[in-house]
């Protein structure tokens, strides 16, 4: 590049001593030579967004054309698999150490076709659904082309289902794999375990070390763990529509769906629909079906055909029995329609049991009480019944639905055991969505007292009231519990006084510079702050008595989670305006208390800086208003909880008190305050305020009682 | 010619340019134009085939022979599951029924409580025959005493045994079919959802009660170590993590730095605490870090954490790989500040609500029990692994979390705004007809109750009121005041004795009160207890002071769960107390509110000016029911909940709660 620049730059010397047509198509010529070059210098260091899409490197092949590779009879098999495998005994965590971003890396192998001696092959090449399997898996953040950085490996061999495959050839197809190393860190992906006569729980194919997501586990195969437990893909789910239908009493309170069951089974169900009428519905297979109609569709009893799955959305209650396997592609039709499976197959491990939790979703009964199950389920509260159908759909939605969503979430668990700090939460696994917004998870949730020798901090926020600041500072330092006192000097442009000059007190006094005026730096989570509590106090709060600080800190340590404060604010509806009113009068409720005067959690200073929603803070900062209504929102929005006022009403030197001559002055700061408030329940998309009706007062404040008893007797006196 | 040379170098200057033009450019447009070819390290993806569509599915109907289905399995020989190896037909009727099995010969004082305890609990049945669980304890780790195969033992069914400490007993009989509830035991050996995993007790862990946990805030106090590892002989050292080697590896060991402080503690001080997970020793040292407030950070245990079938540990310890130490060391030091807070606050819970006391761990065992016979009416989740836990939570009120009074923010939810008042009329028998017409005013008032427990004839008329007036014919018993019946019908009661006097307002506002805080008691009069040096013992006091501990239930909200926990989770001795000396009865009831919620009571302005005294009641009974809890559950609050304008100089015509100003 330089010297091309170079060369340019001589370029002119040359050009006034020839002829003018010359000049102008040399002109030309180099200009054109010197925007290549910089085009090209350009594309090359440019950040090359176009090469990752997807379009370029996919190959389009098909797949006849997959190479096939010859197994000779006595290649060596892998050993069975080990029962005792546990995650840090068989699997080689070190492989997933590379991943900074806590996410495993899965490498998946390139399709082959296996083939014996004789050139016959060992299984059908890929089924639809595990070339969707490895496709999501391809897609997802998991992937990684690079074998030598992943940290889970998947092989092309199609196990899905047992019958169809040779068990002994397989196994000896997945041992030549490259990175095989005895099934270490392999995930092999099996819904159809075992075969004729006795069925084994899990798949047959010897497999060492590997991992096994497998549909059907029991409990003597299912090494807890180390194996995934999986649903079997329903095909039906891609084929039918089935839209939600909301939870409620339906047509049938129990429905058998399954045909092919075990005539015992079938015995007993029969036995419960004469007992119990019309509200059991045990269908069969129809045996008179007309030619084109799909018999995998339709269900009968006795010569009324129903349509299915469509039929479980009319009932309640769905039976699940197990088969000559434990797993059943019904579970996944029964969830999608909504209706409470239950589950009678002993020793079954259900889909993804690890993480969900089936007590909120199903109804387990063992195969011995199969009689029983009709007082079993009526004797289910008609709220726990729906509750249980809302969250079979939503399981259905979230982890049945397709082969992406049961190999993503088959991933999600692998990964949460080997990054167990990172892991998912049992809420995030279980709740709908609906219950994920409606609730509120309070971050100080245990309940507790904070012993009163902790004392609190006090912070002041001053910028150059320097005399109204030290009479603060001498008030404050008054009350029994402060520990310390901070001062944040929000002043650029002026030294704070020297320190032979601010008044002397008992505890320590430290002043913070700060490096912009902001209103937020009285939120800031300072490392100076050592206490629990913080008292937020302004530069021109000097009319609080020591009994009514020492108070408040009392009501503090019995609502830690709270904002305790003194003056109360409301918020009110505006009906003609169709918006919120910020409200400052004599009221009889409060939502708000100002932080002018006010005691909390110095969490909520950590959340206030680092967790407030949207650009709240931003906007605080920049109308230099406000930040107080922000902090009672952001504490009412992740506690749920209403604020406390303590003691009566006092005139308070406040914004809406001191900055004011005139009432027009008055009314454009109500007016932006009110604005605040819409512009915040705004961005929390919701109006987290609570009101109360009550404050907080000594217990025996105005009573009937010998002033000097009292503990707080300065409390109210104007 | 002049000209031409000149030409000719600018002609070579001109194609060295556009040599270079190429040589730099010609490399990217080449990558541009063609096609890409499959290149080592290049992202490649699986193959999106041309003929994905012809692809036959993995299952093809029909194709299932399940029609063939074997007949159903017999268990596995050896091993056994919850269907297979316990008899739950045995457990009808009112849930878990446990038989223990007398002690034979001298045994431990240890041993006599617990005996003692389960016999006390709800769960305790005499006859073997009824019970639908044996238990087997197997205690004595100091005497060394081993037990033998007991009576009714038929090949273990329906058995459990208990272990508290590794039996040093070598198993002198086939535990068979029987359930086995052992500290810490192996993953290899434990059999999820039928054996129980208990905690490794140390052996002088308190019987009842137990000491609270450690933790005094709910976040770190700055400056505190960030890990603390076990040491050799019992103690722990506090570690500073700030390099980046390390610090539980010997490998570090050369280098200890100037930060790493050297400690003996008892008890950890640090946020997190280093668990090795091979020797289930350790296990004792995870009670340690969970009592501390030290979030445990297992690596790899062998065992099974202790009750795992309900209790979610991933809320309140790490479980690490031990062989990625620099990746968890990050992950802690990275951790969130929100994340810590939670994991903190949740040890503090578990220790408390499931470990603090081996009473805890065995009621802990059999109601993990229950909720497998329960099924479907089992504890839900939330109820084992949230405030105040599910021995304080019962899921025969209702396993619906919504409908207890400790879940409504949770949940989203609110309790209703009405109440049920419910009078009690003891002797003399006066219908309370001023009381009634005060409460019957209230808006938020759905019905009124009255409890009639002395000897006199009902009265046939009652007041006419605007809700409806049922009247219950008590069993003369002090204890049937708080029967959870089934007439009450919202989740709040106003409890009142015939003899107390309210207005109306002071109903309204109190109740409003109660609306936020519905799991506490909300009320009138109040009285206090305190440590009283002179006879070593708690005392009590009605006495108007500035402090107070309980709230009198003659006049008190309170949410009508406390009805079903006084009923059904009180030892019975303790009922008979209430009965005996009915002054106690507030006195329990306030130790049970303050045992869940950990919070005190909450006072609103009002009740009687002129109050006649309570009688004191009788001294010993406070100590009595302390001595049963086996501490000291109350908290004593400064702080009464007054009307916004209470007392305010302003006019009375804005004042809503006017007439609770009237001295």
């Amino acid at each position: 590049m330089c010297a091309s620049v170079k060369c340019n730059i001589r370029g002119p010397a040359l050009i006034p001593r020839m002829k003018t047509k010359h000049r102008i198509y040399y002109i030309t010529l180099f200009s054109i030579v010197l925007l290549g070059l910089i085009a090209t210098g350009m594309f090359q260091f440019w950040p090359h967004s176009i090469e990752s899409s997807n379009d370029w490197n996919v190959e389009k092949r098909s797949i006849r054309d997959v190479p096939v590779v010859r197994l000779p009879a006595d290649s060596p098999i892998p050993e069975r698999g080990d029962l005792s495998c546990r995650m840090h005994t068989c699997f080689d965590v070190y492989r997933c150490g590379f991943n900074p971003k806590n996410k495993i890396k899965v490498y998946i192998y390139a399709l082959k076709k296996y083939v014996d001696d004789f050139g016959v092959s060992v299984s059908n090449t890929i089924s639809r659904e595990y070339n969707e399997l490895l496709m999501a898996i391809s897609d997802s953040d998991y992937y990684t082309d690079d074998i030598n950085r992943a940290c889970l490996f998947v092989p092309s061999i199609d196990v899905l289902n047992q019958n169809t495959l040779r068990i002994k050839e397989t196994a000896q197809a997945m041992a030549q794999l490259s990175r095989w190393d005895r099934g270490t860190n392999h995930l092999l992906f099996n819904m159809l375990p075992g075969g004729p006569p006795d069925y084994n729980t899990a798949l047959d194919v010897p497999r060492d070390r590997a991992l096994l997501a497998g549909g059907g586990f029991s409990t003597w195969t299912y090494r807890q763990g180390y194996d995934v437990s999986i649903p079997v893909y329903s095909p039906l789910s891609a084929e039918v529509d089935l839209p939600e239908k909301g939870p409620g009493p339906r047509q049938y309170f129990l429905l058998s769906s399954q045909v092919g069951l075990h005539p015992e089974y079938r015995e007993d169900l029969e036995a419960l629909q004469v007992k119990h009428g019309e509200s059991v519905l045990v269908l069969d297979k129809c045996t008179n079906l007309s030619e084109g109609v799909l018999s995998v569709r339709k269900r009968c009893h006795k010569h009324q055909v129903f349509d299915y799955p469509q039929v479980l959305q009319e009932a309640t209650f769905c039976v699940v029995l197990r088969g000559a396997r434990l797993g059943q592609a019904v579970l996944s039709d029964v969830l999608q329609a909504g209706c409470v499976p239950v589950v009678i197959a002993d020793s079954y491990i259900l889909p993804f049991s690890e993480v969900l939790d089936w007590k909120r979703a199903s109804v387990v009964v063992p195969e011995e009480k199969m009689s029983d199950v009709y007082s079993i389920l009526q004797s289910i509260p008609q709220r726990q019944i729906e509750e249980m159908q809302r969250q079979a759909r939503w399981f259905w939605e979230a982890y049945f639905q397709s082969i992406k969503a049961i190999a993503l979430a088959t991933l999600q668990i692998i990964n949460d055991r080997i990054y167990p700090y990172a892991a998912i939460s049992y809420e995030e696994w279980n709740d709908p969505p609906a219950v994920k917004w409606g609730s509120v998870s309070n971050p100080l949730f245990l309940p507790l007292i904070p012993p009163q020798s902790q004392g609190f901090t006090a912070i002041v926020l001053t910028y150059d009231r320097v005399e109204s600041l030290f009479r603060v500072i001498t008030e404050v330092s008054k009350v029994p519990s402060l520990s310390k006192l901070l001062v944040v000097w929000n002043n650029q442009n002026k030294n704070p006084p020297e320190d032979s000059l601010w008044p002397k007190i008992r505890v320590p006094l430290k002043v913070v510079r700060t490096a912009e005026n902001k209103l937020s730096n009285r939120f800031f989570p300072y490392d100076e702050i050592e206490t629990e509590a913080v008292l937020a106090i302004d530069d021109d709060i000097i009319m609080l008595t020591s009994d009514e600080l020492q108070f408040g800190y009392e009501v503090w340590r019995e609502f830690p989670d709270r904002l305790v404060g003194y003056p109360g604010r409301l918020h009110l509806w505006d009906h003609e305006m169709n918006k919120w009113k910020y409200e400052s009068e004599w009221t009889n409720e409060v939502s708000m208390v100002l932080t002018g005067a006010a005691f909390y959690h110095k969490y909520f200073n950590y959340l206030y800086t680092y967790k407030m929603p949207g650009d709240i803070k931003n906007w605080v900062d920049a109308h230099m208003n406000c930040e107080d209504i922000a902090m009672n929102f952001l504490v009412a929005n992740v506690t749920g909880k209403a604020v406390i006022k303590v003691t009566p009403r006092k005139k308070f030197k406040c914004p809406e008190c001191t900055a004011i001559d005139g009432l027009s002055l008055d009314q454009t700061h109500m007016v932006e305050r009110s604005e605040c408030i819409n512009k915040f329940a705004s961005v929390f998309g919701t109006m987290p305020l609570k009101v109360v009706e009550h404050r907080a007062d000594p217990v025996l404040y105005k009573d009937d009682f010998p002033e000097k008893l009292k503990s707080f007797p300065n409390i109210g006196s104007l | 010619m002049q000209s031409w040379r000149r030409r000719k170098s600018l002609w070579l200057a001109l194609s060295a340019s556009w040599l270079l033009l190429v040589l730099l450019g010609g490399f990217s447009l080449l990558r541009l134009a063609l096609p890409p070819r499959p290149r080592p390290g290049a992202s490649q993806g699986w193959p999106r085939w041309l003929d994905a569509e012809l692809l036959q599915s993995f299952s093809q109907p029909g194709e299932l022979p399940e029609d063939a289905v074997s007949p159903p399995q017999a268990p596995h020989g050896g091993s056994c599951n919850w269907e297979s190896c316990f008899d739950t037909s045995k457990c009808r009727g009112d849930g878990l029924k446990v038989f223990v099995y007398p002690a034979v010969g001298t045994i431990s004082e240890t041993h006599r409580r617990i005996l003692a305890s389960i016999e006390g609990s709800r769960f305790y049945t005499f006859s073997p025959a009824g019970a639908c669980l044996l238990l087997l304890l197997s205690l004595d780790a100091q005497t060394g005493e081993c037990s033998s195969m007991p009576l009714q033992w038929n090949r273990g069914r329906n058995h459990l045994v208990l272990r508290l400490h590794p039996a040093p007993c070598p198993r002198t009989f086939q535990l068979g079919q029987a359930m086995v509830a052992e500290a810490s035991p192996t993953v290899d050996s434990f059999r999820p959802g039928f054996d129980v995993a208990l905690p490794f007790l140390p052996e002088a862990h308190p019987l009842r009660g137990g000491a609270p946990g450690q933790l005094r805030q709910h976040s770190p106090q700055p400056g505190v170590a960030l890990l603390a590892l076990e040491e050799e002989r019992g103690g722990w050292r506090t570690a500073d993590t700030g390099s980046s080697a390390c610090p539980w590896d010997g490998r570090c060991e050369q280098d200890p730095g100037p930060g790493q402080t050297q400690r003996q503690e008892t008890l950890p001080n640090a946020t997190f605490c280093l668990i090795s997970g091979h020797r289930p020793e350790a296990a004792s040292r995870f009670l340690q870090a969970l009592q501390a407030g030290c979030i445990p950070v297992l690596l790899s245990p062998r065992w099974e954490l202790p009750f795992s079938e309900v209790i979610d540990w991933t809320k309140a310890a790490i479980v690490a790989d031990e062989r990625l130490p620099l990746q968890v060391l990050a992950a802690l030091q990275e951790m969130s500040p929100a994340r810590v807070l939670a994991l903190r606050q949740q040890t503090q819970f578990l220790w408390d609500a499931y470990f603090s006391s081996v009473e805890k761990v065995i009621h802990t065992t059999l109601e993990v029990i229950q909720d497998r016979i329960f099924g479907t009416s089992a504890h839900p989740s939330l109820l084992w692994n949230s405030p105040p836990g599910a021995l304080l939570a019962l899921s025969t009120f209702s396993t619906s979390p919504q409908d207890f009074p400790f879940y409504y923010l949770q949940q989203g939810s609110r309790p209703e705004g009405r109440f049920s008042a419910l009078i009690w009329v003891g002797p003399p028998g006066q219908p309370p007809l001023k009381l009634i017409q005060a409460v019957a005013g209230s808006q938020h008032c759905a019905q009124i109750l009255v409890l009639w427990s002395n000897e006199r004839p009902l009265p046939s008329r009652w007041p006419e009121t605007a809700v409806p007036l049922t009247v219950i014919d008590g069993h003369r018993k002090v204890s049937d005041r708080f029967y959870p019946y089934s007439t009450i019908r919202t989740d709040a009661i106003l409890s009142l004795d015939a003899r107390s006097s309210l207005s109306t307002s002071e109903v309204d506002f109190a109740f409003l009160v109660w609306q936020s805080f519905p799991e506490r008691m909300v009320g009138f009069l109040t009285s206090s207890h305190f440590w009283d040096e002179a006879h070593g013992g708690w005392g009590y006091t009605a006495e108007r002071t500035n402090e107070f501990s309980m709230v009198l239930t003659t006049a008190a909200f309170y949410h009508r769960y406390y009805h079903t926990l006084f009923t059904h989770s009180l030892p019975k001795a303790l009922r008979t107390l209430a009965d005996e000396a009915p002054t106690c009865v507030d006195v329990l009831m306030n130790f049970i509110v303050a045992a869940v919620t950990k919070l005190p009571p909450i006072k609103a302005p009002g009740g009687p000016g002129p109050r006649p005294k309570p009688p004191a009641p009788a001294p010993d009974c406070i100590n009595q029911i302390a001595a049963a809890f086996g501490h000291m559950p109350l908290l004593s609050s400064r702080l009464r909940l007054d009307p916004v304008l209470f007392k305010d100089p302003v006019s009375v015509q804005r004042k809503k709660y006017r007439s609770l100003e009237k001295p």
